[in-house]
């Protein structure tokens, strides 16, 4: 259809009418130094995280599964695995699935991992065009912060969303409205169609949290990013849904839905000059190691405690010694497991990564091998472990604080605190140190010229003219 | 390393599977994608059939199903189709009686995109003949895909709720049979299952090792429409049609000039009030507009949603007259509700008619020849003779079926000419 007039117009006035303006509207211009900035960080990030990612388990998983259920398409490419290509949309749940399966990714305020859901999706979008057609680095850019935008507003629409979750899993819930917004904004749809991807993005949102800790936790993110995609290329085609999907509607949920208090607020059109993003007040988290965030609290408390029991050079803290550790940290039962059996439940275990430290001095991505896993010195430790909630530590990633106090056999105590752990944003990890990790993750996948290349390519992204450039070096 | 070995070797393959696109002669799609574009095709004109509590059963399972049946190395027989089916009826049903919420019209999530994925799954994994563990798994993986608000219902999106259902759980039961694990209490959690409920209260299904399981369609029947719209407006029809009636009886003959108001009395449920709809999704989700099709043509039928039809201004002018009331004893629920209908004319008495059960509701089923004849209708939309009966004759006798993948050739007899000239050459 040359023309095409929705049956069904949202009044102007809408919430939601709001939302498929901005993403409709927002301009390369509108972003400033501090957003690009801090953008292309989360892009890098993102990108190593998914290369390492695509060694685990779950993502051959996911890949086998793709290649054989699903027709071959061959536009796309996948992380890390040179040679195979997949339809855009199966390539975003791969590679999804990959950014999330160590829990290495990044994690905002309101909690969500708001870059797993949307750079894959807008990776493959971008690997379908045309190559006549092919975004600029500064139009990847943008649709990408559209998509973490979309994210941050929707969970400024609920207190609930300010706590660590208890019911849905956050990336299943805005991480799929911000893939849809993002490659809403990729495709250049008009404001309508633009709202219409978000409803029908809504539909295909909300995993609950029991399967947060499992191996099935990385699809959430694999699929907020290929179901945003797919909202977004079937409003490209005309579907309809909910032109209020975002308001608050009485008797009638729309993404109300997925809270328990709702009370959403109409996004400013983007004028002239400028757009405030949220990016730019509120700065994202890095990981150090791939964990649970509240991890990284209570690991750095713990390699405190480490420090003084055994000066600088490498050491260890023996078993022997340890007559108890107490643990002094939020509550939240996703996160608090005594003994976990699987690589994802120790990922997600206060206790875990608290002794995991005590014993090396940190956590790594070896840290969550087998053999790391059933160390008996390990398993001495978390023996000795018992937790408290006080009640000044709250379950949110703003305010909380990680407390290790170890009690020597002979009555000594050394105790630990960490407020606010290296990587969070209030405390960044520098350019330095996050290319650090970049390498380190990159390099297992691939070859060091790539790895170099691709962290230049980030870097000049909104200077690129065709982002090819970029795509051509993931695999 | 030997990972990486094995993905070169996955490189080689392209997925061959491909199952049928019910109503299409030539194009065939991979499974998960087959059932997605059949289960919105089931759902797309409200037409499917709707159980108590509240859910659209069958859409969700019965796409997967037949997928999945045909990429099977050995093709099922009818009775195992027809078991698993009834797994994912089943399923359904269990989970819903795990809330109060669920036996009233919903208001948050729409109950297909809850439970009929998680039907879906379970019959995937039926057929698939997983393990224990497995079908857990496939339940846990499922629940991830689960919950659709309700604001999409009444819109054009509302049948991707049960395409989607039906590939979520195809898919669900896939990866669980490659080993993919979720929570294995995902159905006893508050934070499983219960993320979509405000009061959950889950209990263990039966031993079904015992000789005789006790299914709940045994108990409670399904509702087949007879008309294609939201359950709610079969009441309202058949109440309207039946004051129409009594107009037509006392005055003589009917005519639209007479009437000076029309008072719908219905359960509280904001989604299917509509006092002027302006597309067909809508129109289906809509009291106002069913009662008033029926008051001007004694009859609703597929024919009434269309754009002219939806668009008539003698509708318009009538709609116009119409208001809505909600007695507080006309409850939100399938089992329990009412409709009244009451014209009031210009020359001053009222008719007045009440609907407690419409014709196809479980309390009073079509009876066989009328489903059947509901089917014939439908189905010669798109296939053959041939195929139409062919389907009746292979449903009607599936527990002697040797090879299910009949029905999948059935489906596929379109009745366009070529079609026709292909087979009298063979």
């Amino acid at each position: 259809r040359a023309i095409h007039k929705s049956a069904v117009e949202a009044p102007e006035d809408t919430v939601t009418a709001s939302f498929g303006k901005f993403i409709s509207e927002i301009k390369p211009q509108h972003l400033s130094p501090v957003v690009l900035h801090r953008s292309k960080r989360m892009v890098l990030d993102s990108i190593g995280v998914g290369l390492i990612g695509s060694t685990t388990d779950v993502f051959e998983l996911a890949l086998q599964h793709c290649q054989n259920m699903y027709a071959p398409g061959d536009s796309s490419s996948v992380y890390g695995h040179r040679g195979i290509r997949l339809s855009p949309i199966l390539a975003a749940f791969v590679n999804g699935v990959a950014t999330h399966s160590m829990d290495f990714d990044d994690t905002w305020h309101p909690a969500t991992h708001p870059s797993g859901a949307v750079l894959p999706a807008v990776l493959a979008l971008s690997d379908m065009m045309p190559a006549n057609n092919k975004p600029s680095g500064l139009d990847f850019l943008l649709a990408f912060n559209v998509g973490i935008e979309i994210q941050g507003r929707l969970l400024r629409f609920s207190n609930e969303a300010h706590n660590i979750p208890k019911r849905f899993h956050p990336p299943s819930v805005v991480g799929t409205m911000g893939s849809a917004a993002a490659c809403a904004r990729l495709l250049s749809l008009d404001p309508i169609q633009s709202s219409h991807a978000l409803a029908i993005a809504a539909s295909l949102a909300g995993a609950p949290m029991a399967n947060a800790a499992t191996q099935s936790k990385p699809l959430h993110i694999g699929n907020a990013s290929r179901l945003g995609l797919e909202a977004a290329l079937l409003a490209s085609r005309g579907l309809e849904a909910s032109p209020l999907v975002l308001d608050a509607v009485a008797g009638v949920a729309g993404f109300s839905a997925f809270y328990e208090d709702y009370v959403p607020q109409p996004l400013q059109s983007p004028g002239n000059d400028s757009h405030m993003f949220l990016l730019e007040e509120q700065d994202i988290g890095f990981k150090r190691f791939p964990a649970h965030l509240g991890m990284h609290w209570v690991a750095d408390a713990a390699a405190s405690v480490h420090k003084i029991l055994v000066g600088v050079g490498p050491g260890t803290v023996s078993p022997a010694q340890v007559e108890d550790i107490l643990l002094r940290v939020p509550k939240s039962k996703y996160i608090n497991r005594p003994f976990p059996e699987s690589e994802h439940e120790a990922r997600h275990s206060f206790q875990f990564n608290a002794c995991t430290v005590l014993l090396d001095g940190e956590v790594t991505v070896q840290s969550f091998t087998p053999a790391a896993m059933n160390r008996p010195d390990l398993h001495a430790l978390l023996s000795r472990v018992r937790l408290e909630h006080p009640n000044d530590n709250p379950a949110n990633f703003n305010r909380m604080y990680g407390e290790v106090q170890l009690t020597l056999v002979g009555g000594d105590t050394v105790k630990g605190r960490c407020n606010t752990f290296y990587g969070h944003w209030r405390n960044p990890l520098s350019n330095d140190s996050l290319r650090k990790k970049f390498r380190s993750n990159a390099e297992v996948v691939l070859p060091s010229e790539k790895v170099e290349r691709l962290i230049e390519v980030v870097e000049d992204l909104d200077q690129l003219r065709d982002c090819r450039n970029l795509l051509s070096q993931l695999q | 390393m030997s990972f990486i070995l094995i993905l070169m070797c996955l490189q080689l393959f392209t997925s061959r599977e491909r199952s049928s696109v019910w109503g299409q002669s030539d194009i065939i799609l991979p499974p998960h994608y087959a059932a997605f574009v059949n289960g919105i095709a089931v759902h797309s004109m409200d037409f499917d059939d709707t159980w108590h509590p509240a859910t659209h059963p069958s859409g969700a399972v019965l796409p997967a199903l037949l997928a999945l049946a045909e990429t099977l190395p050995s093709q099922p027989s009818g009775l195992d189709l027809l078991l698993a089916f009834n797994v994912g009826i089943e399923v359904q049903g269990r989970l819903m009686r795990f809330s109060k919420e669920a036996y009233n019209i919903p208001e948050r999530f729409h109950p297909p995109s809850v439970v009929g994925v998680m039907g879906s799954a379970a019959a995937s994994a039926k057929l698939l003949g997983l393990s224990p563990e497995q079908c857990i798994h496939a339940l846990a993986i499922a629940a991830s895909s689960a919950g659709a608000p309700l604001a999409n219902a009444a819109t054009q999106t509302k049948p991707l709720h049960i395409g989607n259902a039906a590939r979520g759980g195809l898919e669900a039961a896939r990866l669980a049979q490659i080993g993919l694990k979720g929570n294995p209490a995902i159905l006893d959690l508050d934070r499983g299952l219960g993320v979509y409920y405000k009061d959950y209260s889950p209990s263990a299904m039966a031993d079904s090792a015992v000789r005789a399981y006790k299914w709940i369609l045994e108990d409670q029947d399904v509702a087949f429409k007879r008309i294609p719209a939201h359950l709610g407006m079969h009441w309202v029809v058949d109440a309207a049609l039946a004051a129409r009636e009594k107009l037509q009886n006392a005055v003589g003959k009917f005519d639209l000039s007479q009437i000076r108001h029309v008072t719908l009395r219905v359960p509280p449920s904001k989604y299917v009030n509509c006092p002027l709809p302006a597309t067909e999704h809508q129109a289906r989700h809509s009291f106002q507009f069913n009662a008033c099709t029926a008051l001007l043509d004694n009859k609703v039928t597929v024919a009434s949603f269309g754009d002219a039809q939806i668009g008539r201004s003698a509708l318009k002018e009538l709609l116009g007259k119409v208001s809505l009331e909600t007695p507080e004893d006309n409850l939100p629920s399938f089992d329990k509700m009412y409709c009244e209908v009451e014209i009031a004319t210009h020359q001053g008495p009222s008719y007045t008619a009440r609907c407690d059960t419409f014709y196809g509701h479980w309390r009073k089923p079509l009876t066989l020849k009328h489903l059947v004849d509901k089917f014939r209708v439908n189905a010669s939309s798109v296939l053959c003779t041939v195929g139409v009966e062919g389907v009746i004759d292979v449903i009607g006798n599936i527990e002697r079926v040797a090879d299910c993948s009949i029905l999948g050739s059935y489906l596929r007899m379109t009745s366009n000419q070529e079609h026709l000239d292909r087979m009298r050459i063979l």
